[in-house]
Protein backbone atom coordinates (compact mmCIF):
# COMPACT_ATOMS: atom_id res chain seq x y z
CA UNK A 1 0.00 0.00 0.00
CA UNK A 2 2.45 2.58 0.93
CA UNK A 3 4.82 1.26 -2.21
CA UNK A 4 1.75 2.42 -4.62
CA UNK A 5 1.31 5.37 -2.83
CA UNK A 6 4.68 6.85 -3.26
CA UNK A 7 4.72 5.71 -6.81
CA UNK A 8 1.63 7.49 -7.27
CA UNK A 9 3.57 10.56 -6.03
CA UNK A 10 6.33 10.12 -7.97
CA UNK A 11 4.41 10.76 -10.69
CA UNK A 12 4.18 14.57 -9.51
CA UNK A 13 7.38 15.43 -10.72
CA UNK A 14 8.33 13.22 -13.42
CA UNK A 15 6.41 11.59 -16.14
CA UNK A 16 6.88 10.61 -19.87
CA UNK A 17 6.15 13.73 -21.33
CA UNK A 18 9.27 15.20 -19.65
CA UNK A 19 11.68 12.65 -20.81
CA UNK A 20 13.41 12.77 -24.39
CA UNK A 21 15.65 9.87 -25.10
CA UNK A 22 16.71 11.92 -28.72
CA UNK A 23 18.14 14.92 -27.44
CA UNK A 24 19.76 16.76 -30.70
CA UNK A 25 22.00 18.58 -28.69
CA UNK A 26 25.77 18.48 -29.23
CA UNK A 27 26.64 20.86 -26.41
CA UNK A 28 25.98 21.27 -22.87
CA UNK A 29 24.12 24.53 -23.01
CA UNK A 30 21.93 22.81 -25.45
CA UNK A 31 21.19 20.23 -24.25
CA UNK A 32 19.71 22.48 -20.70
CA UNK A 33 17.93 24.74 -23.64
CA UNK A 34 16.48 21.51 -25.09
CA UNK A 35 14.85 20.07 -22.02
CA UNK A 36 14.49 23.46 -20.60
CA UNK A 37 11.78 24.14 -23.86
CA UNK A 38 10.05 20.52 -22.44
CA UNK A 39 9.81 21.53 -19.43
CA UNK A 40 8.15 24.87 -20.44
CA UNK A 41 6.33 23.33 -22.84
CA UNK A 42 4.78 20.84 -19.81
CA UNK A 43 4.10 23.79 -18.02
CA UNK A 44 6.63 23.59 -15.50
CA UNK A 45 8.44 26.49 -16.04
CA UNK A 46 7.28 30.29 -16.51
CA UNK A 47 10.78 31.65 -18.38
CA UNK A 48 12.94 29.46 -20.59
CA UNK A 49 15.47 32.51 -20.55
CA UNK A 50 15.46 32.92 -16.75
CA UNK A 51 15.47 29.20 -15.81
CA UNK A 52 18.47 28.66 -17.80
CA UNK A 53 20.31 31.45 -16.33
CA UNK A 54 19.38 29.90 -12.86
CA UNK A 55 20.53 26.40 -14.11
CA UNK A 56 23.86 28.38 -15.60
CA UNK A 57 24.55 30.11 -12.18
CA UNK A 58 24.51 26.92 -10.28
CA UNK A 59 26.58 25.01 -13.11
CA UNK A 60 29.35 28.10 -12.07
CA UNK A 61 29.02 26.89 -8.23
CA UNK A 62 29.96 23.29 -8.80
CA UNK A 63 30.40 20.37 -11.04
CA UNK A 64 26.92 18.50 -11.60
CA UNK A 65 28.45 15.44 -14.12
CA UNK A 66 28.60 12.32 -11.40
CA UNK A 67 29.52 9.32 -13.35
CA UNK A 68 29.49 7.06 -16.45
CA UNK A 69 27.54 9.59 -18.38
CA UNK A 70 24.66 11.00 -15.86
CA UNK A 71 24.80 14.61 -14.99
CA UNK A 72 22.37 16.25 -12.74
CA UNK A 73 22.25 20.04 -13.43
CA UNK A 74 20.00 21.76 -11.14
CA UNK A 75 18.04 25.08 -10.85
CA UNK A 76 16.10 26.58 -7.94
CA UNK A 77 14.47 29.53 -9.38
CA UNK A 78 11.53 31.99 -9.45
CA UNK A 79 10.84 30.75 -12.82
CA UNK A 80 9.59 27.05 -11.41
CA UNK A 81 6.16 26.78 -11.45
CA UNK A 82 6.11 22.91 -10.50
CA UNK A 83 9.14 21.61 -8.91
CA UNK A 84 9.62 18.60 -11.48
CA UNK A 85 12.35 16.89 -13.18
CA UNK A 86 13.08 16.58 -16.86
CA UNK A 87 15.00 13.81 -18.40
CA UNK A 88 17.24 13.46 -21.27
CA UNK A 89 19.94 11.60 -23.37
CA UNK A 90 21.85 12.96 -25.80
CA UNK A 91 23.25 11.30 -29.35
CA UNK A 92 26.30 12.34 -28.97
CA UNK A 93 28.70 12.66 -26.05
CA UNK A 94 28.91 16.13 -24.22
CA UNK A 95 31.61 17.48 -23.20
CA UNK A 96 30.49 18.41 -19.20
CA UNK A 97 32.46 18.43 -16.07
CA UNK A 98 31.74 15.07 -14.28
CA UNK A 99 33.09 13.24 -11.28
CA UNK A 100 34.85 10.43 -12.89
CA UNK A 101 35.80 13.17 -15.62
CA UNK A 102 33.72 10.99 -18.75
CA UNK A 103 31.64 13.32 -20.62
CA UNK A 104 27.60 13.05 -20.07
CA UNK A 105 25.15 11.36 -22.45
CA UNK A 106 21.81 11.29 -19.80
CA UNK A 107 20.75 14.75 -18.02
CA UNK A 108 18.28 14.67 -15.21
CA UNK A 109 17.58 18.33 -14.78
CA UNK A 110 16.04 19.14 -11.52
CA UNK A 111 13.39 22.37 -11.77
CA UNK A 112 12.93 23.52 -8.24
CA UNK A 113 10.48 25.80 -7.06
CA UNK A 114 12.45 29.02 -4.98
CA UNK A 115 10.04 28.65 -2.12
CA UNK A 116 8.59 25.54 -2.34
CA UNK A 117 6.36 25.39 0.94
CA UNK A 118 5.68 21.53 -0.08
CA UNK A 119 8.42 19.60 0.95
CA UNK A 120 6.93 16.34 -0.84
CA UNK A 121 8.52 17.50 -3.73
CA UNK A 122 11.64 18.48 -2.75
CA UNK A 123 11.39 14.66 -0.44
CA UNK A 124 10.84 13.35 -4.70
CA UNK A 125 13.56 14.75 -5.85
CA UNK A 126 15.94 13.69 -2.35
CA UNK A 127 14.71 10.16 -3.47
CA UNK A 128 16.12 10.53 -7.23
CA UNK A 129 19.66 12.05 -6.02
CA UNK A 130 19.75 9.10 -3.44
CA UNK A 131 19.15 6.81 -6.32
CA UNK A 132 22.00 8.54 -8.10
CA UNK A 133 24.12 7.35 -5.54
CA UNK A 134 23.92 4.18 -6.39
CA UNK A 135 26.67 3.20 -8.52
CA UNK A 136 24.90 0.46 -10.24
CA UNK A 137 21.80 2.50 -10.59
CA UNK A 138 23.94 4.69 -12.86
CA UNK A 139 25.15 2.27 -15.02
CA UNK A 140 22.03 1.22 -15.10
CA UNK A 141 20.75 4.18 -16.86
CA UNK A 142 23.07 3.79 -20.21
CA UNK A 143 21.21 0.34 -20.48
CA UNK A 144 17.58 1.68 -21.23
CA UNK A 145 15.83 1.63 -24.09
CA UNK A 146 11.88 3.25 -23.30
CA UNK A 147 10.79 6.16 -21.75
CA UNK A 148 9.17 3.91 -19.77
CA UNK A 149 12.00 2.26 -18.47
CA UNK A 150 13.60 5.22 -17.47
CA UNK A 151 10.31 6.36 -15.52
CA UNK A 152 10.50 3.18 -13.59
CA UNK A 153 14.02 2.89 -12.67
CA UNK A 154 13.59 6.72 -11.63
CA UNK A 155 10.79 6.07 -9.07
CA UNK A 156 12.09 2.76 -7.97
CA UNK A 157 12.59 2.51 -3.97
CA UNK A 158 16.17 2.70 -3.14
CA UNK B 1 34.50 4.42 14.35
CA UNK B 2 31.48 6.32 15.35
CA UNK B 3 31.07 8.73 13.19
CA UNK B 4 28.71 11.66 12.76
CA UNK B 5 28.91 14.50 10.45
CA UNK B 6 26.93 16.98 8.55
CA UNK B 7 26.84 17.41 4.46
CA UNK B 8 25.16 20.77 2.27
CA UNK B 9 25.78 21.90 -0.87
CA UNK B 10 25.07 25.08 -2.21
CA UNK B 11 21.55 24.49 -3.71
CA UNK B 12 21.03 22.02 -1.27
CA UNK B 13 19.09 20.19 -3.76
CA UNK B 14 21.40 17.04 -5.02
CA UNK B 15 24.81 17.40 -3.62
CA UNK B 16 24.08 16.99 -0.44
CA UNK B 17 22.05 13.87 -0.21
CA UNK B 18 24.14 12.28 -2.47
CA UNK B 19 27.22 12.84 -0.23
CA UNK B 20 25.29 11.57 2.55
CA UNK B 21 24.11 8.33 1.00
CA UNK B 22 28.05 7.81 -0.21
CA UNK B 23 29.64 8.44 3.18
CA UNK B 24 27.16 5.90 5.04
CA UNK B 25 28.08 3.20 2.40
CA UNK B 26 31.65 3.68 1.93
CA UNK B 27 31.69 3.95 6.08
CA UNK B 28 29.73 1.00 6.35
CA UNK B 29 32.23 -1.32 4.04
CA UNK B 30 35.32 -0.17 6.27
CA UNK B 31 33.03 -0.93 9.19
CA UNK B 32 31.86 2.38 10.65
CA UNK B 33 29.24 3.54 12.28
CA UNK B 34 28.44 7.09 10.43
CA UNK B 35 25.54 9.24 10.64
CA UNK B 36 25.43 12.19 8.51
CA UNK B 37 23.19 15.35 9.08
CA UNK B 38 21.59 16.78 6.31
CA UNK B 39 21.26 20.77 5.93
CA UNK B 40 19.32 21.18 2.52
CA UNK B 41 17.01 23.72 1.60
CA UNK B 42 13.96 22.22 3.22
CA UNK B 43 15.95 22.33 6.34
CA UNK B 44 17.95 20.28 8.72
CA UNK B 45 16.88 16.31 8.49
CA UNK B 46 18.51 13.93 10.73
CA UNK B 47 19.87 15.87 13.24
CA UNK B 48 22.09 14.56 15.06
CA UNK B 49 21.96 13.92 19.02
CA UNK B 50 23.91 15.02 21.92
CA UNK B 51 24.65 11.75 22.83
CA UNK B 52 25.35 10.81 18.76
CA UNK B 53 28.00 13.81 19.07
CA UNK B 54 29.21 12.48 22.53
CA UNK B 55 30.12 8.65 21.33
CA UNK B 56 31.26 10.11 17.95
CA UNK B 57 35.51 9.54 17.22
CA UNK B 58 35.37 11.77 14.42
CA UNK B 59 33.16 14.11 12.56
CA UNK B 60 33.23 14.71 8.98
CA UNK B 61 31.29 17.87 7.52
CA UNK B 62 31.06 17.59 3.73
CA UNK B 63 30.50 20.95 2.73
CA UNK B 64 30.21 23.83 -0.26
CA UNK B 65 28.59 26.53 2.30
CA UNK B 66 28.96 27.20 5.76
CA UNK B 67 27.38 25.06 8.25
CA UNK B 68 25.43 25.67 11.14
CA UNK B 69 26.27 24.34 14.30
CA UNK B 70 29.82 23.61 14.23
CA UNK B 71 30.16 24.36 18.10
CA UNK B 72 28.32 21.00 18.93
CA UNK B 73 31.90 19.25 17.75
CA UNK B 74 33.96 21.41 19.87
CA UNK B 75 36.84 19.35 21.21
CA UNK B 76 36.35 16.58 18.47
CA UNK B 77 38.63 15.97 15.58
CA UNK B 78 36.86 17.11 12.56
CA UNK B 79 37.71 16.33 8.81
CA UNK B 80 36.41 18.89 6.42
CA UNK B 81 35.97 18.56 2.65
CA UNK B 82 33.70 19.74 0.20
CA UNK B 83 30.62 17.21 -0.93
CA UNK B 84 32.44 16.75 -4.29
CA UNK B 85 35.21 14.09 -2.48
CA UNK B 86 32.31 12.64 -0.74
CA UNK B 87 30.78 11.76 -3.86
CA UNK B 88 33.75 10.78 -6.21
CA UNK B 89 35.71 9.28 -3.95
CA UNK B 90 34.33 8.20 -0.46
CA UNK B 91 36.66 5.09 0.03
CA UNK B 92 39.88 6.63 -0.49
CA UNK B 93 38.43 9.49 1.67
CA UNK B 94 38.51 6.86 4.40
CA UNK B 95 41.29 5.31 3.61
CA UNK B 96 43.18 8.38 3.92
CA UNK B 97 41.43 9.55 7.26
CA UNK B 98 42.83 6.48 8.83
CA UNK B 99 46.38 6.53 7.55
CA UNK B 100 46.67 9.72 9.11
CA UNK B 101 45.01 8.75 12.71
CA UNK B 102 47.45 5.64 12.34
CA UNK B 103 50.31 7.91 11.38
CA UNK B 104 49.36 9.78 14.72
CA UNK B 105 49.39 7.08 17.07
Amino acid sequence: MDINMEELDFSKVVSEDLIELELQATTKIEAIEELTNLLFVNGCISDEEGFIKDVMYREGEGVTGLEKGVAIPHGKSDYVLKTSIAVGRTQEYLEWESMDGNPINIIILFAVKNADSTTTHIKLIQRVAVLLSDERVVEQFQTLQTKKSFLHLLSQNH
Amino acid sequence: MNIVGISACTSGIAHTYIAKEKLIKAGHEFGHKVRIETQGTIGVEDELTKEEIAAADLVIIAADIKVGGKERFKGKKIVEIPTNIAIKAPKQLYKKIEAELNAKQ
